[in-house]
């Protein structure tokens, strides 16, 4: 029996095609904003999952580098006048930087260790947010001018549609560079690292190297996401961006997805996100999201701790494999 | 910043070294489940704040006595630790990497519930003593804080008689220092497992009802704590009590110095501040072995 197989290059440009099209398929604001929150969600966990998911590394502290490309951004944005659909980009050039400098301490510890110590980075950077308040105005937070374009404000009615867009591109962008990662001999590498990085190093990768490369590349597309954010909201504040449960939603997009996959991330954002606005629209308060989260995440870890895509594709590798083997013992 | 007078810096010396005493006794069990079983619970903090909800509803309803509750919550959560341990922590493949995850997802299970229950309204526990404080050559000891000092000691005590002079304690250093040939030896290794859980476990329950009686709470703060006790567990060197002890001290009283000297609100630094120096002076802490583990 041969059956018609669609390419994944197929499957790609449709559901590419649908995003594109999607604000115009819908004019309801509400949903508008949902797809928005999840597009920015795909990112985050994409971008987190080349050090979270190639590496191995489960980093805690991304909220870190999602908070300083907000903050960055709000604030040159209020001195400055940048305009945050362009400076975002270059911002989180300098976010990357400051990624890699801290990859360089916390890299040195692995396991839980390293855990630890990207909490910690998140810790301090709330701290600093909070208490450095002539920058950053402290717990009140960064508030910037409605969005617009050359001094022209956006209409109500099609202010989340430049964001969708931008996050669109973003998210294109991300996904290509994880995939061109996966296919180099750099994330080759990154993979020898997750699976030995003993051995990895005794072959003569530069694990150190790598280990930072890849935290400032995957530190790279949040900190974008962050600043694209803060304007989005026209404002941001220490305790949710600084929050380690920003980063803990990255994580648990990638790892229900699937960590390392490179669609994983993806899936896992348009699981959570949505779920995660019908939380909130229908519950109102922290607390259930909170124990609503931190319990999915408990639940994949001791039952899926390979996450969808990997748990799909053995079980469906393992039934044609079965029916193919019941097909050899009955010769038609 | 502001120079502080003799007096004051003996004042906040003394204060820092009490408070220190409670934080040692807070990560003691958190370290001790790590020499063992090579996992961060990072639910420790949690536990520490369901702790001092329980010593604030027996103490609210019942007027239970803050410290006296102790001896009821400790061994509620020592059952608690056992059976996590047990039915989920042993169950899960390749701990060293994944129970950070899951224990940090059972925090966050544990915060949200707390929160829904309780609310997010601040509490302490309020004991007749709260304000009181002897007085000592002019020097201040507030006696929420002496007692606080003066029970962590104690369990801190009675924690090391266990390791050092009993069968029990022997199987747990033994499975410390090499699970592989403690197991060879006899010792059953995964009961020691459960055991250790939840004697940690059990710390964070006087942990708890001492953090009532000083501090006040709510659910969200239990990332602060784990915050504190990691920073004091990674400086004192992960798996040795008596560094995480010292560790306390250390960070107690430099929390202390630099809320006086600088702000309050500047205080934690001290503690992440200290997380990264060590790690990159010191990986394996001041008493501890090497954290960076070659695969």
């Amino acid at each position: 029996m041969t059956k018609l197989r669609i390419p994944a290059s197929v499957w790609i440009a449709g559901l590419l095609a649908i995003l594109v099209v999607y604000p115009f398929i819908t004019n309801s604001q509400y949903q508008q904003h949902i797809m928005v929150m999840t597009l920015m969600a795909a990112i985050t966990a994409s971008s987190w999952n080349i050090i979270g998911g190639y590496t191995g590394y489960t980093s805690l502290g991304h909220a870190a580098f999602f908070g300083l490309g907000g903050y960055l951004v709000a604030w040159t944005h209020n001195h400055y006048g940048w305009h945050p659909f362009i400076s975002a980009w270059f911002l989180a050039i300098l976010v990357a930087v400051f990624a890699c400098a801290m990859g360089w301490v916390a890299l040195r510890t692995q396991g839980s260790a390293f855990v630890v110590v990207t909490i910690a980075g998140v810790f301090i950077l709330r701290l600093l947010a909070l208490n450095l308040s002539d920058i950053t105005n402290g717990a009140r937070g960064l508030t910037q001018p409605r969005p617009g374009w050359g001094g022209v404000p956006w209409s109500p009615e099609l202010i989340k549609i430049p964001f969708h867009y931008i996050m669109l591109v973003l998210l294109c962008l991300t996904i290509f560079v994880s995939w061109r990662i996966r296919q180099s001999k750099f994330g080759m590498g990154l993979i020898a690292i997750r699976e030995d990085e003993g051995k990895a190093e005794s072959v003569g990768i530069d694990t150190m190297m790598y280990k930072v490369l890849a935290f400032g590349i995957s530190s790279y597309f949040v900190a974008v996401a962050g600043g694209i954010y803060s304007y989005f909201f026209t404002f941001i504040d220490p305790s949710f961006v600084f929050g380690i449960f920003t980063s803990v939603t990255m994580v648990l997009m990638a790892i229900l997805g699937g960590r390392g996959t490179l669609w994983g991330p993806v899936l896992g954002a348009f699981i959570m996100q949505p779920l995660s606005d019908w939380i909130i629209g229908e519950f109102g308060g922290t607390q259930i999201h909170l124990t609503v989260f931190g319990g999915i995440l408990l639940l994949v870890m001791l039952f899926m701790p390979n996450g969808i895509l990997p748990t799909l594709t053995e079980f469906l590798d393992r039934r044609t494999k079965a029916r193919k083997a019941s097909a050899d013992s009955n010769p038609a | 910043m502001t120079i502080p007078s003799f007096h004051l810096f003996v004042q906040t010396l003394i204060l820092g070294v009490l408070v220190g005493g409670v934080y040692a006794l807070m990560a003691s069990g958190l370290t001790l489940i790590f020499g063992v079983m090579r996992v961060i619970n990072v639910a420790h903090g949690a536990f520490l704040i369901l702790g001092a909800y329980i010593t604030y509803v027996l103490f609210q309803n019942f007027q239970i006595d803050p410290i006296a509750s102790i001896l009821i919550t400790i061994p509620i959560f020592f059952v608690i630790g056992w059976l996590l341990q047990r039915y989920m922590l042993s169950r899960i493949a390749n701990p060293e990497q994944t129970s950070v995850l899951v224990t940090f997802a059972l925090a966050l299970v544990m915060e949200g519930l707390l929160g829904i229950i309780f609310q997010t309204t601040a509490r302490s526990v309020t004991p007749s003593y709260t304000s009181a404080a002897l007085m000592f050559a002019t020097y201040r000891f507030p006696v929420t804080r002496l007692m606080g000092f003066g029970i962590a000691l104690l369990i801190i005590l009675l924690l090391y008689l266990i390791l050092q002079y009993t069968n029990l304690g022997r199987a747990i250093r033994a499975t410390t220092q090499d699970p592989r040939a403690a197991q060879l030896m006899g010792i059953n290794t995964s009961m020691i497992s459960a055991f250790t859980f939840a004697l940690g476990v059990a710390t964070a329950a006087a942990g708890g009802a001492l953090l009532s009686i000083i501090y006040s709470f709510n659910p969200s703060s239990q990332s602060d704590w784990i915050a504190r006790t990691l920073s004091i567990i990674v400086l004192g060197g992960l798996g040795s009590i008596p560094g995480a002890l010292i560790a306390a001290l250390i960070l107690g009283v430099m929390e202390q110095m630099t809320a006086i000297v600088v702000t309050l609100y500047w205080s934690p630094i001290v503690f992440y501040f200290f997380l990264f120096i060590t790690l990159i002076i010191r990986p394996q802490g001041l008493m501890g072995e090497i954290i960076r583990e070659k695969g």
